[in-house]
């Protein structure tokens, strides 16, 4: 009896096994054996396709490489100034979108998440030209008599970072909100009502319940967020293109240069895009530290 | 049952690896033998600009159907970023089964995919004459004493005039034959002050103005061999970026951010002046109410720069040949038709305005013919005289690369830093990063 049992119990596993086989395979096919290539093709130098193994080489290069430099500044600049805003920015809407008193609140949840349903190249080209130095953005300055003369929002070192961190803004904050809005709708309303009655304000009550309880999500979307922000390359692409002179390249972008713009060098463009891989490891690391979230 | 998983599991491994190999011997194959399928395989061809190159593409398919009823020839339109990303995966990949026949190259990238890619391109051998094509168009197009490319477009720049405003301030078409940049600019000064128009445009994320400027006194970014660096002490560089922060403070630049605004900025009468390739005319053109009010002159030298003539380049490309299946047809096809045909690249000028490098064709009617646009200018003859006259040189591997750090250097001497300093700064970055 107990060896029957053993074997049919051997037999289910096996059976789970069997399900998930072609799952694994194609992991293992689609996604690990290109990460390990792309390992090994970081240790190879050469132009196109004369590739050979050339030990560190390419990790040295990326030390003295001031253009990677460059990129890397930028991309935290972006990091640095975009996460904060946009989360923050996507934790007041949703506080705002979740009071039971507000009219219409589904066109208001609808107008916010929908940038994130627009194409990443589509929404690029369309800020490119809004702020063009004469798009619409230019044009309806001056006619406020804001501006006098037009910003070069896209040719001026400054301001194409701005117009990068607006337009990343725009893409995504309705995206964070989203999460943010399915965890506010979790939180016991007794909570707030027992809040109320001994006198909370209403920042107050944000400040001691709301923002507390939302811990993991705030963990949650600024891991996130990091990790697309490390990975930012169409709307430079498609905007600045990484300049003026660099002053918006990505290392992404960088990426994207190495391997097409100039003459192919796949083999420090891998490197370079290990190098995203330990960023946002270590990022991460940190965060979940920061955050005191053990679990 | 767990053999059946096992055998399953091989089997299908078995299959990936099969397929995988089977694709590297087909391609092997065809790189070897198959020589007489020439004539009913379908030839692809990969170009990038509807007016100008596919249109010229589609003229020269014409012309060969024409002859040779049975012949399949397919012109596709791709971005020309595109293609060049989807030769870079697809030849490195080691296969070009996926890849068009023929494939337009700018010359500035050429020679980053014969020598990246050696073997990928079908050499020409006679299908062409390499003598009758301008002779700065054979550097790019040639590797290792062999010719790969079939030269096009010539690339030959002018600088493209107002003749109205320049009248409102003062001057005829005959005060900017044969000018220097220093010239250029006070006259740019003088439109300016009359009129309150720029004399012309320009995207501080696009040097090509410094590239027609040293092109202009036979001079580049690398060295002869095409692998150095040859950015400090490059006495004409350095003028060319003197003028360059000269015009640019002058305040007669319309700052532009990209193709489109370039096009606008003239297309709406706001620029008085294109110094730019030959291809541009088309979209000049495209202004019809502008008729009349512009001409063509010579492009200004460098004024210091003892080798500077009044000729150069931009961004002129050529078309090549992929060593996969059906390289002979598009070889035959090439040759037959862009590498001979006088009588087409009479049509490539009068219907699409594409001058071509084929020296034989200027000897043309079409060449000589006036075009009212530009007042009765017969510009096809002027582009085609000074394409005779562009310095060779050579582009070498690393023309982007090269001018992502010169644009970063080009900020900082805007911005104060001497210029010296600045090219000797890019130049050590430039040596650390070609390697």
């Amino acid at each position: 009896m107990r060896a029957v049992n053993h074997t049919m119990r051997n037999r289910a596993k096996l059976t789970g096994w069997l399900f998930i086989a072609a799952a694994v395979l194609m992991i293992c096919l689609f996604y690990f054996y290109p990460m390990i290539q792309a390992l090994l093709l970081s240790f190879k130098t050469g132009a196109g396709a004369n590739l050979q193994f050339d030990g560190l080489s390419n990790y040295k290069r990326l030390f003295s490489d001031k253009t990677f430099f460059t990129a890397v500044k930028n991309t935290f600049l972006f990091l640095i100034v975009q996460v904060p805003v946009m989360i923050v920015l996507a934790m007041i809407i949703s506080v705002l979108l979740n009071d039971s008193k507000l009219r219409f609140k589904g066109f208001f949840r609808t107008a916010i998440f929908l940038p994130c349903v627009t194409s990443l190249v589509a929404y690029s080209v369309v800020f490119k030209y809004l702020f063009g130095n004469d798009g619409l953005v230019n044009l309806a300055l001056m006619n406020m008599h804001i501006l006098s003369e037009p910003i070069q929002w896209i040719s001026h070192p400054v301001w194409a970072k701005v117009t990068i961190i607006i337009a990343i803004t725009w893409r995504w904050t309705g995206y964070n909100m989203i999460f943010f809005l399915s965890s506010l709708q979790n939180i016991d309303n007794s909570i707030y009502e027992a809040a109320k009655i001994d006198g909370a304000s209403g920042p107050r009550q944000f400040f001691s319940i709301t923002v507390p309880l939302l811990k993991p999500i705030i963990l949650f979307t600024s891991i996130t967020s990091t990790i697309g922000t490390l990975q930012l390359f169409d709307e430079i692409m498609n905007i600045t293109k990484g300049g003026p002179g660099n002053a918006t390249l990505s290392i992404s972008q960088y990426i994207y240069n190495l391997s097409f713009k100039y003459t192919p060098d796949f083999g420090y463009a891998a490197t370079v895009s290990y190098s995203i891989v330990v960023m946002i490891i270590i990022l991460s690391f940190l965060q979940i530290k920061l955050a005191g979230d053990d679990k | 049952m767990k053999k059946k998983a096992t055998a399953l599991l091989l089997a299908g491994f078995l299959m990936l690896t099969a397929c995988s190999s089977n694709a590297n011997t087909n391609n092997q194959a065809d790189t070897g033998s198959e020589g007489n399928a020439a004539g009913s395989q379908k030839i692809t061809v990969w170009a990038w600009d509807k007016n100008f190159n596919i249109a010229a593409m589609n003229l020269a398919k014409d012309a060969y159907v024409a002859d040779h009823p049975d012949a399949q020839i397919e012109v596709v339109e791709y971005a020309q970023d595109d293609i060049i990303q989807k030769m870079n995966t697809g030849l490195n990949s080691g296969t070009a089964s996926g890849l068009p026949n023929i494939v337009l190259i700018e010359d500035y990238r050429a020679q980053s995919f014969l020598q990246t890619y050696p073997d990928s391109f079908q050499e020409l051998g006679d299908a062409i004459n390499a003598s009758d094509f301008a002779d700065y168009k054979l550097g790019p197009t040639s590797f290792d004493g062999k010719q790969y490319g079939v030269p096009f477009d010539s690339g030959v720049v002018g600088l493209y005039v107002r003749t109205d405003y320049l009248q409102e301030a003062g001057y005829t078409v005959d005060d900017l034959q044969d000018i220097d940049w220093q010239q250029y600019i006070e006259i740019g000064k003088a439109v300016k002050a009359k009129t309150g128009k720029d004399m012309l445009t320009q995207d501080p994320n696009d040097l090509g103005l410094i590239r027609m400027m040293i092109q202009s006194a036979g001079s580049w970014y690398l060295k002869e061999d095409g692998t150095t660096p040859d950015l400090k002490d490059n006495a004409v560089l350095k003028e060319a970026f003197e003028s360059y922060k000269e015009l640019m403070n002058a305040n007669i630049v319309k700052i532009n951010s990209d193709w489109s605004s370039f096009l606008a900025g003239f297309n709406s009468g706001d620029v008085a002046s294109i110094p730019t390739g030959n291809w541009i005319t088309p979209s000049v053109k495209s202004a019809a109410d502008q008729s009349g009010k512009w001409a063509v002159v010579p492009f200004p030298k460098l004024k210091n720069a003892a080798n500077s003539v009044h000729a150069s380049n931009l961004g002129g490309s050529s078309w090549y040949v992929l060593n996969n299946e059906g390289k002979e047809a598009a070889v035959e096809f090439l040759g037959a038709t862009l590498g001979s045909d006088v009588d087409l690249y009479q049509k490539l000028v009068t219907d699409v305005g594409v001058i071509g490098t084929y020296k034989p064709a200027a000897e043309g009617e079409a060449y000589g013919a006036a075009d009212e646009f530009f007042g009765g200018q017969k510009v096809i003859a002027d582009f085609a005289k000074w394409t005779a006259e562009i310095p060779n040189v050579n582009y070498g591997l690393h023309t982007y690369a090269i001018e992502d750090i010169l644009k970063v250097e080009m900020q900082n001497y805007l911005n104060g830093t001497a210029v010296d300093k600045a090219l000797s700064d890019a130049q050590s970055q430039a040596e650390s990063q070609i390697q």
